[in-house]
């Protein structure tokens, strides 16, 4: 895999696979309107996916060996994305979408001078929604976080997500030569401290504990070196069953699409 | 809480009522309406309003016009009027079809 190549699934899976997750909330969400709002954000997720995937269709790969039929194992996201959520639990998929949306801006921002055009070329659209995510995330945050209850789900969510949330910075075997070679323009490393930054006051400023970064147990699965938590072995049988159930060879195409 | 949208589809046109969304407060009201009423019709604005903040007069209460023919009151009613019973009149019109046609030509 070349490190351009590692660099577009990193972003691809993770895109893909948090969408895949935050559908799950679809008729579930406390209201109607946030049901919408995270249905939308969910599928802006699904369009960077695509947008990603198409770069490396334009490589060589297949969509099916993309998706349908790849093993979860040869997946790259960060864990954070592949979590079930905590059964009815909103605070979840809220504290996760802050954690990601404010990672996935900074790593955007990182893409905007890619030495690689089809990178470049991509990221001014993405950032563009991004924000949108972002201020749904804190606008829930910081409403949760006044409550009693719901602060203390809040609270619980943040110990149980962050540890997930540090494997997005988590490098893979070609993470030298991807800054080397211009495709990324900031290390992962200068990208977490980043993160860091933003985050720890920001939740620390509603009352919220972080957790710390250096001291908190790490899951053993990074999911970057496709290792993953059991969560996502039934994620991904769960999303190809119809695919392999109706025997496809190859994945459908929407009417219109690609042409 | 309800809040009442109203989205005004480009720059100088009105905004138009489209529906409401519930919300616990103005900020997430915005931010609610930007998904349910922008996202699919092309926007450039949104009004979002508390609901009990829009004040209302209907027609129980308040008599709108409408109950006698008030015709006379709208241009159109004098267009294609037979203008011959007034020589002024037909002599206005002549003078405007003509200068409409130098302009034309020109």
């Amino acid at each position: 895999m070349t490190p351009l190549e590692e660099l577009l699934f990193r972003l691809a899976d993770d895109e893909y696979v948090i969408a895949e997750r935050y559908t799950e909330w679809q008729i579930y969400a406390p209201t109607i309107e946030s049901d919408l709002a995270l249905a939308n954000i969910a599928q802006d997720e699904f369009g960077h996916a695509r947008l990603w995937y198409d770069v490396l269709e334009e490589r060589g790969y297949e969509e099916k060996d993309l998706l349908w039929e790849r093993d979860p194992e040869d997946f790259r996201h960060s864990t954070l994305c592949e979590l079930a959520f905590e059964e009815g639990d909103w605070a979840d998929p809220v504290v996760r979408s802050y954690l990601y949306d404010t990672a996935e801006r900074l790593r955007l921002e990182a893409l905007v001078d890619s030495s690689e055009p089809a990178i470049a070329g991509r990221v001014g659209k993405l950032l563009s929604e991004e924000n949108y995510h972002r201020e749904h995330a804190q606008s829930w945050l910081e409403r949760l976080a006044e409550g009693n209850e719901s602060h203390h789900r809040v609270q619980a969510a943040l110990d149980r997500l962050f540890p997930h949330a540090l494997s997005i910075f988590e490098p893979g075997e070609q993470e030298k030569e991807i800054v080397s070679q211009g495709l990324r323009t900031e290390s992962l490393d200068d990208l977490r401290e980043e993160w860091f930054e933003i985050t720890i006051p920001y939740l620390e400023s509603l009352g919220l504990s972080v957790p710390e970064p250096e001291e908190v147990a790490r899951p053993d699965a990074r999911g970057r070196d496709g290792s993953h938590t059991a969560d996502w072995f039934d994620l991904h049988e769960s999303f190809t069953a119809t695919y392999h159930e109706l025997g496809f060879d190859q994945p459908t195409r929407l009417r219109g699409e690609g042409a | 809480m309800i809040w009442e949208v109203f989205r005004q589809a480009k720059p100088g046109k009105y905004h138009q009522h489209c529906g409401n969304v519930h919300a616990p407060d103005r900020e997430m009201a915005k931010l609610f309406a930007q998904i349910q009423h922008g996202r699919r019709m092309q926007t450039n604005s949104l009004w979002v309003v508390p609901q009990e903040e829009v004040s209302e007069v209907d027609s129980d209460e308040a008599a709108f016009g409408g109950a006698t023919d008030k015709a006379y009151r709208w241009a159109m009613t004098y267009n294609r009027v037979d203008a011959s019973f007034a020589a002024e009149v037909e002599e206005s019109e002549e003078e405007q079809r003509e200068a409409a046609k130098a302009q034309e030509e020109a």
